[in-house]
């Protein structure tokens, strides 16, 4: 189990949240992109071993839309790497 | 063993969903409302009406439901200014009063957060879950009240019966 800090009420169950899948970066100009770089935002989503930064929504409790950098191989929630964006 | 707890669903309560900021809120409604209360999930109390601080700029208004017509009278949803809402909720959710020595066993089953009276207060006011639904949580006098969406009410109902036999 893991309990989520949810800027409004603290920490709380997992199963009170929802998923909202991982941060993904900014959309580029598909104008200004090469083929592979947009294929490659389009179809691949972040999947790393380590810290992964994620949505999630507290919607069992009060609403909030939060982000959280999780370890994808002890479920810990985690700082932000240093070399994060 | 059965626990030592009785449960009984409450009548229709008068509910009212505010949402905008603080001083929004109180300025259009301070008169009609408690106080706005100042910790995230918590609550005040005055004239028979609860207030309840349930989300970022989200609050509830509950008050028996003889006093709906004169709450919204003085709320005046449809005359509310652009940067708030005010809706009756009344029939939205079904409350259920969870009371008795062994009260805390109940929600401990029902409910995943941590309500020793150290944590929970009896100025706490919170949504989380309760047998895995959305659930508004407080506490009451010897126990806990629970309000759950009406359409769960009798769901609720069983699964407060198994828990407690
Ligand atoms: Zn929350």
């Amino acid at each position: 189990m893991m309990q989520i800090p949810c800027p409004f009420c603290g920490p709380r169950n997992e199963s009170e949240f929802f998923y909202g899948g991982p941060v993904r970066p900014s959309r580029p100009d598909p104008a200004a992109v090469n083929d592979e770089d947009w294929t490659a935002w389009l179809t691949q989503v972040p999947n790393p071993l380590g810290p992964v930064q994620e949505h999630w929504w507290h919607a069992r409790g009060c609403g909030t839309w939060l982000t959280i950098w999780r370890d994808t191989r002890t479920h810990d929630v985690v700082e932000a790497p240093d070399d994060a964006g | 063993m059965p626990y030592d707890v009785t449960f009984t669903r409450l009548e229709t309560q008068a509910l009212f969903d505010l949402k905008g900021r603080r001083e929004a809120v109180q300025e259009w409604a301070g008169e009609a409302l408690p106080a706005c209360p100042d910790q995230p999930n918590s609550k005040t109390e005055a004239g028979g009406a609860t207030l309840m601080f349930i989300g970022p700029d989200h609050w509830l208004l509950r008050a028996d439901l003889a006093r709906e017509a004169a709450l919204e009278a003085t709320l005046r949803p449809a005359e509310a200014p652009p940067e708030m809402s005010i809706v009756r909720v009344s029939d939205t959710l079904a409350f259920f009063r969870v009371i008795g020595p062994e009260a805390s066993e109940i929600l401990a089953i029902a409910c995943p957060m941590d309500l020793h009276e150290s944590r929970f207060g009896p100025d706490t006011a919170s949504f989380t879950e309760a047998f895995g639904i959305k659930a508004l949580v407080t506490r009451c006098e010897g126990g806990f009240e629970v309000g759950v969406e009406q359409s769960f009410g009798p769901m609720m109902l069983d699964c407060l019966t198994r828990a407690s036999c």
